[in-house]
């Protein structure tokens, strides 16, 4: 035997190994069962668990995709929108500063009338202020007594003496209502200096304009300047104000915020202010085709797997026991033609053994004979008739040993084979007739069930003889005293059965498996020689037939000979 | 009291055991009988053709030459010679073979003389 391990012995664990394995040995069907389940199950549940997740992340992609461009849509158009807005009030700004209105707008109450006709057309208007070249206010109209207030350090004057424009922050003004400043500077041609006109406006015009363009399609959408001050009311972040926590980044990105939401943002600067848009979108997971489709999906695969299970469930139950069913018949197969094997073997042996035994005997029946012999021509002397009755105790011994050697050899004088048409009725009849004293004895009842369709078989008379002898023999000592003996014969399957039963003692099971074995008896010592059985089998074997046996302790026995139609070609 | 009460006939043994082929042959010769004795196979095939014996008692496991071997070649040669096989190593099927081969009768060992006797008689007999 080649005892190098093989690819299977290295990679199966040991556990695997004995329900895989062909021996003889039963297996583990529980764990066998479990161990095709789980191998039947990966190999379906792999492909279904990888195609799910493929259409899950693919279709998880594209709902993303989608959801940027749509945000990016949305943000470019508001950002659009704001923009043209902070541009009109910048026009309009800038048509009240024209270059050469700086006198008129310092001298008497031509700066109250501009603001009343501004404020007439556009409420949301607060204040307007006229600043020189050098910071100071020199014409003022407003809420608040700001004439002559120097503004020439602050920074958004020096970026509007740059720039020309400048839009503030949203800052807490007038009756603490939230404003903005957009101041314009120019150039005046008569005094030959840039003055500013600077106009406050009300905050909730901002307010008013992004509440416009604020659609179900965004979750939020809000202004803040460039430390992510809110510059209009938020939904999540409150009030103008108040800090947004946002990072002002331009751009899309998102961040999942504690809830386990995505929330995606959307921000973009609007141009010539400190502004920039923020959008705000919670993510596709919250959105409810995403949902639905996840709930399909979830379904369509629980019930596929669901399927799977079952079938593959009933199916290895009925693979495992198939492969039990064909394990008991290929073990019960081995077991018989071990028991087989067995009883040849020891026929062998006990032909063998009778062959060795048969020519010392020889020796010893020649000598004791030629001993006889000349006892018979000697002359009287004394102890010869002792001689002579010792010889033929010695004589009756080697007939003793003879019985069992030539009985053991299945042989008993037997000179010639003869095949020949018979009818096995006919044999049992003759068997019959050698027992009938002995069955008459016993008051043993006889049952012939004896079929008249049975065809003749081309067998050996004696052979046959020998065998029903020895089977019904047997029948009669297993009974006793007070019984019945039943012998059915039928033809079967292009052979000829005969079935002898008794309702005697019977056999133990675990005897069962012996009694064809030489020397193997229940009988008393001396009574049997325990040769009857096995002869018999090995005479059934020799004509082609078979012969099996079933008992039940207390009920009785039956023997069942099958013979071939023909021996001679068996 | 030994019978004799036949014509002689001379009867060769061939069998490897010396102390039955011997007092076999102690036996028959009181009984009327010329019996000599072969201890092998080829020593027996020399007898029968020195002694032209009526019958022979051929055992078949000899150490040189086979008895099935030794009747082949008899019926070869001396096809009216009645061999009688009587062998402790016997079987059905070499009973059989041994029939086949033309031997007269298989008889297995141990023999009652009186049986032997008449079959050696009958064989003789069967011309």
């Amino acid at each position: 035997m080649n005892n190098h391990p093989t690819l299977a012995d290295r990679i199966l664990p040991s556990s695997l190994k004995s329900s895989i394995d062909l021996g003889l040995d039963r297996r583990n069907y529980g764990h066998f069962r479990l161990i095709l389940f789980v191998i039947m199950l990966a190999i379906t549940a792999v492909p279904a668990i990888t195609i799910a997740m493929l259409g899950y992340s693919n279709y998880k992609d594209l709902l993303q995709k989608d959801e940027h461009i749509q945000l990016k849509w949305q943000l470019d158009g508001s950002v659009r929108a704001i923009e043209q807005m902070v541009d009109s009030l910048e026009s309009v700004v800038q048509f009240a500063a024209r270059r050469d209105r700086y006198t008129e707008l310092t001298t008497d109450s031509n700066l109250r009338e501009l603001f009343e006709r501004l404020h007439r057309q556009y409420p949301f208007f607060a204040d307007l202020g006229v600043i020189d070249q050098g910071g100071i206010q020199q014409a003022y109209y407003g809420p608040y007594d700001l004439q002559g207030t120097d503004y020439s350090d602050e920074s958004w004057f020096k970026a509007v003496y740059d720039q020309g424009l400048h839009i503030s922050r949203v800052y807490k003004g007038y009756r603490n209502v939230p404003h903005f400043a957009i101041a314009v500077s120019n150039y005046d041609p008569k005094t030959r200096q840039t003055w500013v006109l600077r106009a406050t406006i009300d905050a909730r015009t901002l307010q008013r304009f992004v509440d416009t363009i604020k659609t179900n399609a965004s979750d939020d959408l809000f202004l803040v300047d460039d430390e992510g001050v809110l510059q209009t009311q938020s939904d999540y972040y409150g009030n103008v104000l108040g800090r947004s926590g946002v990072e002002v980044r331009e751009g899309l990105w998102s961040d999942p915020s504690p809830e386990e939401e995505t929330v995606l943002y959307g921000i973009g600067n609007i141009n010539a202010t400190p502004w920039s848009l923020v959008i705000m979108k919670k993510g596709y997971i919250t959105q409810d085709d995403w949902r639905s489709f996840r709930s399909r999906l979830l379904l369509i695969f629980f019930i596929c797997m669901g399927l799977s299970v079952l079938t593959i469930y009933l199916l290895v139950g009925l693979l495992t026991s198939l492969i039990r069913k064909a394990d008991e018949i290929q073990i019960g197969m081995m077991q018989e033609a071990e028991h087989t094997d067995k009883l040849a073997s020891i026929g062998r042996l006990a032909a063998g053994v009778a062959h060795e035994i048969n020519n010392p005997l020889a020796i010893i029946n020649q000598k004791t004979g030629l001993i006889d012999d000349l006892l018979q021509i000697s002359a009287d002397f004394d102890q010869r008739e002792t001689i002579r009755l010792n010889l033929k105790s010695i004589d009756a011994s080697i007939e003793r040993c003879k019985a069992i050697t030539h009985r053991l050899l299945g042989f008993a004088r037997r000179t010639d084979v003869l095949y020949e048409e018979l009818n096995i009725n006919d044999i049992i009849r003759e068997v019959l007739q050698f027992l009938e004293n002995a069955m008459l004895y016993s008051r043993i009842k006889l049952e012939l069930q004896l079929s008249d369709d049975l065809p003749p078989i081309y067998s050996d008379r004696i052979q046959l003889q020998q065998i029903f002898l020895n089977v019904i023999n047997n029948a009669i000592d297993a009974i006793g005293k007070d019984g019945a003996i039943t012998i059915i014969t039928n033809p079967i399957a292009g052979e000829v059965r005969v079935v002898v039963q008794d309702n005697g003692v019977g056999i133990a099971e675990e005897l069962l498996p012996h009694i064809f074995e030489p020397f193997f008896t229940t009988k008393e010592t001396g009574k049997g020689t325990g040769l009857g059985l096995s002869i018999t089998y090995g005479l059934i074997k020799k004509l082609g037939g078979d012969i099996t046996v079933r008992s039940n302790v207390g009920k009785g026995t039956a023997f069942t000979i099958t013979l071939p139609i023909n021996s001679e070609k068996k | 009291m030994i019978k004799n009460t036949h014509e002689t006939i001379k009867v060769l043994i061939a069998d490897d055991e010396v102390e039955f082929s011997s007092t076999l042959q102690t036996r028959l010769n009181l009984r009327n009988f010329q019996a000599t004795v072969a201890n092998s196979g080829e020593e027996a095939l020399r007898a029968v053709e020195e002694e032209q014996p009526d019958v022979l008692l051929l055992d078949l496991k000899m150490p040189d030459l086979d008895g099935l071997e030794v009747l082949a070649r008899l019926k070869e040669e001396y096809a009216d010679i009645k061999v009688i096989i009587l062998t402790g190593h016997g079987s059905f099927e070499v009973g059989r073979e041994g029939m086949e081969l033309g031997a007269f009768d298989y008889i297995m060992k141990p023999v009652d003389l009186n049986l032997l006797i008449a079959k050696i008689e009958e064989a003789n007999a069967s011309g």
